[in-house]
């Protein structure tokens, strides 16, 4: 059952997945799945973790307009309790202060950390009051209270490693709210980052954000050929039925046969649609 | 909100003095050069040098990287401005870091404010 639902939701893309959405939103299952799929670890601030959005109860959360499994921050530590099940640390990154807790698993407390059989004691002892740690977890909540899950608690030792770790969660930044490094700043590209940069202040338009910042993260992934492409039907189509395949390759001055390939791409992404025969493509709006 | 730390360089400094900044509470990355017990100087790279306004519990020593946790202040005698400290994080030896990225950070950080700060 679950199996179904999770095909159905993969195969729904624009339309199917709208519908599905409110099934969804009331299905703990729906919301698993999705955990599921996306095993992505996002280097984040604290900051981005405080403020990371949840478009409905139990749905995963979101940074950029993105959906985020694991994040991955680093910062001083400003508190440590243990308890019984779990160990609470405050984490500092001068860009804020979140809770991590990190839970005991009793039968493998001494050795979690130690997994390789190199390092002589656990993680845990290892951490000072005030200084570095990298944490690795999910953000989770519990009632109104913003805290990590976190997989793994670790002393940080260079400073190098926290500096890149910082502009390493820029660059992801600006990879979700302006496409990749290198694209043409298309007008989608950067409607879509007006769109993300004041995501979450607008509800009502929540929707239409959502729709761009999808189209947006399916190029980004592309060949620059298939974004090269997509730009010019966005451009210069001059009716419904969009483009021939030779049209596009002599205008972009490239081989009609990476044209055929990033043609492909973009139709098995369903950003586009073939229109008079299979060679003609026009861009799928919403 | 929890307090926020902005990463700067010596050349930031005034923006964040009290009489223009509503926080003044900054993070700064350096070696330290000299010290005379209630002062310090920290030296920020290329980027020039920081006095440092120690508390009486402070222990830093000459020829390590430190990271500090400061309040803008003014100097005595009108000196320009210094960095009350309110803690610090001793890094080891400068040769370990590459400054340049820190120098990148801080640039980065001010850029794409959205992400770190208020």
């Amino acid at each position: 059952m679950d199996g179904n639902y999770n095909n159905y939701s993969s195969f729904g893309g624009g339309s199917g997945g709208g519908g599905f959405m409110p099934g969804e939103a009331n299905s703990p299952a729906g919301g698993k799945t999705s955990d599921r799929d996306n095993k992505t670890l996002r280097p984040v601030t604290v900051k981005q973790a405080l403020d990371a959005s949840q478009p409905f109860p139990e749905a995963p959360f979101q940074i950029d307009g993105a959906d985020v499994a694991n994040v991955l921050f680093m910062g001083q530590v400003r508190n440590i309790s243990s308890q019984s099940t779990n160990v609470t640390y405050k984490i500092d990154d001068g860009t804020g202060e979140i809770e991590v807790k990190k839970w005991v698993d009793s039968a493998t407390a001494d050795n979690m950390d130690t997994d390789d059989g190199k390092a002589p004691g656990d993680g845990k002892t290892e951490l000072a009051l005030n200084g570095y740690a990298r944490v690795f977890g999910s953000i989770k909540s519990f009632g109104n209270k913003r805290y990590i899950g976190a997989h793994s608690v670790r002393p940080l030792s260079n400073i190098n490693e926290l500096h890149t770790h910082l502009l390493e969660a820029t660059a992801v930044h600006l990879f979700f709210t302006r496409g990749p490094p290198g694209a043409a700043p298309a007008g989608g590209n950067a409607a879509a980052g007006g769109n993300a940069a004041a995501g979450g202040a607008d509800a009502v338009m929540g929707g239409a954000n959502d729709y761009s910042a999808g189209q947006n993260k399916a190029l980004a992934s592309m060949s620059l050929v298939a974004k090269k492409t997509y730009n010019l039907l966005k451009t210069e189509s001059l009716d419904d039925n969009g483009l021939h395949m030779q049209v596009i390759a002599s205008k972009l001055d490239i081989p009609a046969t990476e044209v055929a390939r990033a043609g492909e791409e973009l139709l098995s992404a369903g950003v586009i649609f073939s229109t008079m025969d299979e060679q003609t493509w026009a861009i799928l709006e919403y | 909100m929890s307090l926020q730390t902005p990463r700067i360089l010596p050349s930031h400094l005034h923006a964040f003095h009290p009489s223009s900044a509503s926080s003044n509470t900054v993070r700064i990355l350096g070696t330290v050069t000299a010290l005379h017990g209630e002062t310090g100087t920290l030296t920020c790279g290329t980027n020039g040098d920081v006095t440092l306004i120690l508390k009486s519990d402070a222990r830093l020593q000459v020829g390590k990287l430190v990271e500090v946790v400061g309040k803008v202040a003014d100097l005595e005698g009108g000196q320009g401005y210094g960095l009350r400290v309110l803690g610090s994080t001793e890094w080891g030896d400068p040769a370990d870091c590459d400054y340049k990225i820190y120098e990148h950070v801080v640039n980065a950080t001010h850029n794409f404010k959205s992400i770190f700060y208020d």
